[in-house]
């Protein structure tokens, strides 16, 4: 154990018992942040090389979207970072009240932004008739955003089992870099959004 | 980077208030840039000009979540670097798929003009 945490105070961002000087579990988020990015890619490629060309009979995407909805549920995916990283703030502080206040509010934002990706979903099949087998756009644009609502509903319910657990008593100041993986998860999926919103909705707008 | 709490409580407790103070004024900035770029897609401008546009601000929002709300502005630089190689190879992939089905002989051949599948062929 190093002398830093045996004087009691943690230091966050760096650990001494790894060679790299950052903690393992930290590392591995990065690494595989840095895959997902190559995933992300690859789907956003795909919707858009389509977009390039579209075939004949393709519905125009501008009829489709709605950007007030779209916009609300960006600005609601940014909120919830805010309230993600205000969690590993407070854990980090072992401040556990504010932990469950922040991580109680990031799954309600997460929940909100699910229910309007839901709420479009079922806009799109059943008023517009976009469907994701009747067109290329429907096929690309559900595969990329359902794959990122995946994401979220995967980030809403880590979210909700770190908010159970801390009522155990056993999640303490110690644990601090297991709610800050978490959140480098959870911005992710925010920074993901950030591409999406202005690769697939707003370029169609131009 | 940081330098560790052990050193320094007092400036690493200011540390701790100040990122509250710098977490809450990004998120009030992420949201203004994200009014920003509504508004940009209805300017009167050419297209490459507002696409460069939204580039840039969805490229600033990009950075400012990953350096602050992700830390990487106080952690060490290897997670920057791991991040970044990822973050390369998925842009260095969608550059060069677009260049090649953005160029002109990529363009699918429709039923509607057989004489261009059969110039296209010979």
């Amino acid at each position: 154990m190093s002398s830093t945490a045996a004087a009691g105070a943690i230091d966050h961002h760096h650990d001494s018992t790894t060679v790299t000087g950052i903690p393992n579990k930290k590392l591995l988020m990065w690494a595989f942040l840095a895959s997902d990015c190559m995933f992300f890619g690859c789907l956003i490629s795909t919707h858009l090389i389509y977009r390039l060309h579209p075939p004949p009979g393709t519905p125009n995407a501008r009829d489709v979207f709605s950007i007030e909805l779209t916009s609300f549920s960006t600005f609601i995916l940014l909120m919830s970072s805010l309230m993600m990283a205000l969690a590993v703030n407070s854990i980090q502080k072992g401040n556990l009240k504010s932990l469950r206040w922040s991580l109680l509010t990031t799954i309600l934002f997460g929940l909100i932004f699910l229910g309007c990706q839901v709420y479009e979903f079922r806009n799109f099949v059943f008023e517009k008739h976009l469907t994701i087998t009747n067109s290329i756009l429907g096929t690309t644009f559900f595969t990329l955003t359902g794959t990122h609502g995946l994401h979220v509903l995967i980030g809403v319910i880590w979210l909700t089992i770190m908010l159970l657990y801390s009522f155990t008593g056993r999640l303490t100041e110690k644990d601090a870099i297991d709610v800050e993986s978490m959140g480098l998860y959870w911005h992710f999926v925010d920074i993901v959004w950030i591409v999406i919103f202005t690769a697939v909705y707003l370029l169609e707008y131009i | 980077m940081s330098a560790p709490a052990t050193h320094a409580p007092a400036s690493g407790h200011e540390l701790e208030q100040s990122k509250f103070w710098i977490f809450v004024q990004l998120a009030m900035l992420l949201a203004v840039i994200t009014g920003l770029e509504l508004v940009t897609v209805y300017l009167p401008f050419m297209k490459w000009i507002l696409v460069g546009a939204l580039v840039v601000l969805s490229t600033v929002k990009f950075m400012f979540v990953i350096f602050y709300f992700m830390h990487l502005r106080w952690d060490k630089a290897f997670c920057t670097i791991l991040f970044f190689i990822g973050l390369v190879l998925a842009g260095g992939t969608m550059w060069a798929l677009l260049k090649l089905f953005g160029a002109e002989a990529s363009k699918p051949l429709t039923l509607s003009s057989p004489a261009a599948i059969v110039r296209t062929v010979a």
